[in-house]
């Protein structure tokens, strides 16, 4: 049996897939821990799991850690360049800084077999190198969201190279080679063919969607099930708090008194009343409540893209910021939706693009051909055995051990 | 396609910019917009990505070979993306032609 360490961000959509490979763990026996910058509810984590928040070893940066997650609401309206500055330079770096002492104590204390760092978490391969402790890399998103930068944008390459060397240099890394990735095993949460990647590097594995994380938000199964008209799911995820208010409005102005049944993941509270078609509430148990969907409408955070086409639904795809445009690119290309870019999103288009959604098959038919590669990539048991085999060959030898 | 030989001047590039801008992300978006040289391409036009493809797509169209677009915004620094304004656009083009 083997002692993983995962290592997250305060992002609940890349901490989930995490928790649901992690309960896997724990099923089969291992030891599995996560640290991460901000606490995290007990009721999210798997049973025998442990989250370490290192509150002592983060004192110093409370009010820091605060305002960068505040700034995260400025991300739907910044352009494009303005985001990626925002993510790697404001957020990605700074955090990396921050978690560094609190995980190489944990690190100290614990002896990790195997540290698995989140895609942009990257305190937890910088810790792992330094600690010479195997590393493997977890990406929720399709990879590559920022492109051919090297060729296509050689002056922001350069802005991306000099910041990740420049934090390798401060937690005590002096080499050229980039050191915040696994370079021998990155898990995918998607499918290759979704990804649209015809060839992938040799410790690139697309595993697909994992589940199976503790979700236990109550829901009104009966009022759902006296539902008639086509029932449309519709996310915003966790983050965006700043738009949510108009997001529903435009979705109450297409779809009031329309023949469809909207059920929306949003906090109640910002209408004092919703339309008799829509069922609305803070949390929803989205796994279990999306094999009863016939269509999906979010802006592409990708724990409900998953949850979309694990289900063979099609989905309008609404991209606001960060990786939802590379999202959307993808899922026009594999055919399974429609995407329309929230700030050109008219009412009568979310309207029209609904029922058309609804009516034309070939979208349900392209999604249901992305859910078949999304089965064959293998989910949890993929993983697990991956992270099993990985342990198994990287086993590093206790020097300290009197058997040594 | 044919290339536009004749040299245009600065008002006449503002005004067929603002026409590809328009065709772009459509006439009822481009109401709501002020749209002057001092516009920023990213922040007060809020043109992403894909539309900035199509936009570089257009002036390729019209101007030929004689104006890299694509290849002037690559040689660009983030700063310089993000403060690129219509204004910047329209003295590139006028220095392509001379």
């Amino acid at each position: 049996m083997s002692k993983f360490l995962f290592v997250v961000p305060p992002f609940f959509g890349h901490i989930s897939p995490t928790l649901s490979i992690g309960a896997s763990l724990l099923a089969r026996g291992h030891e599995v821990k996560w640290l991460g910058i901000t606490p995290l509810a007990k009721v999210h984590l798997p049973e025998g799991g442990e989250f370490i928040y290192p509150e002592e070893d983060l004192a110093e940066y409370a009010d820091e850690i605060q305002r960068i997650l505040k700034r995260q609401d400025d991300g739907p309206t910044c352009s494009g360049p303005e985001v990626m500055k925002l993510a790697l330079e404001e957020t990605y770096v700074p955090f990396a800084k921050m978690m560094m002492k609190g995980l190489n104590n944990l690190v100290d204390a614990w002896k990790p077999d195997v540290m698995i760092n989140d895609c942009i978490t990257f305190a937890g391969a910088l810790s792992a190198h330094l600690k010479g402790i195997p590393s493997v890399t977890t990406t929720p998103v399709p990879p590559d969201v920022m492109g051919d930068t090297a060729n296509s944008a050689p002056k922001i390459f350069e802005w991306q190279q000099n910041l990740i060397k420049g934090l390798q240099r401060e937690v005590g890394i002096y080499s050229d080679d980039i050191h915040i990735h696994s370079h021998k095993l990155n898990m995918v949460f998607t499918s290759q063919a979704f990804a649209g990647f015809e060839e992938k590097p040799p410790h690139m594995h697309f595993v697909g969607p994992v589940k199976g994380r503790p979700n236990l938000a109550p829901f009104d199964w009966e009022r759902l099930s006296k539902a008639t008209t086509p029932k449309v799911f519709v996310s915003l995820g966790t983050l965006l708090v700043d738009i949510r208010k108009e997001f529903f409005q435009k979705l109450i102005n297409a779809f009031e008194n329309q023949p469809v049944t909207i059920v929306a993941a949003t906090n109640p509270d910002i209408f004092e009343k919703w339309p008799d078609n829509f069922i609305v509430n803070g949390f929803v148990p989205q796994s279990e409540l999306m094999p009863q969907m016939d269509a999906v409408i979010c802006h592409g955070g990708f724990n409900t893209v998953n949850d979309t086409f694990t289900n063979g639904l099609p989905m309008l795809i609404t991209p606001i910021a960060y990786d939802h445009f590379h999202t959307a690119k993808l899922i026009e290309q594999a055919g399974c939706g429609v995407s329309i870019r929230y700030k050109r999103l008219r009412i009568s288009d979310l309207r029209n693009t609904v029922f058309e959604l609804l009516e034309n098959p070939k979208y349900r038919q392209a999604a249901q051909k992305i859910k078949e590669t999304f089965i064959e990539a293998g989910g949890n048991d993929k993983a697990v055995q991956l992270l099993e085999d990985f342990a198994e060959v990287h086993r590093v030898v206790d020097f300290d051990s009197p058997l040594a | 396609m044919d290339t536009i030989t004749t040299k245009l001047s600065s008002e006449e590039i503002f005004s067929l910019m603002k026409q590809f801008i328009t065709e772009v992300i459509g006439e009822e978006f481009v109401e709501e917009m002020d749209i002057t040289p001092e516009s920023s391409f990213t922040k007060d036009l809020e043109m992403d990505s894909i539309e900035i493809v199509s936009f570089s797509e257009k002036i390729k169209a019209h101007f030929g070979d004689q104006i890299d677009f694509t290849g002037w915004l690559s040689s660009m620094d983030l700063d310089q993306l993000i403060n690129l304004n219509l204004g910047m656009i329209i003295s590139y083009i006028e220095e392509c032609q001379s």
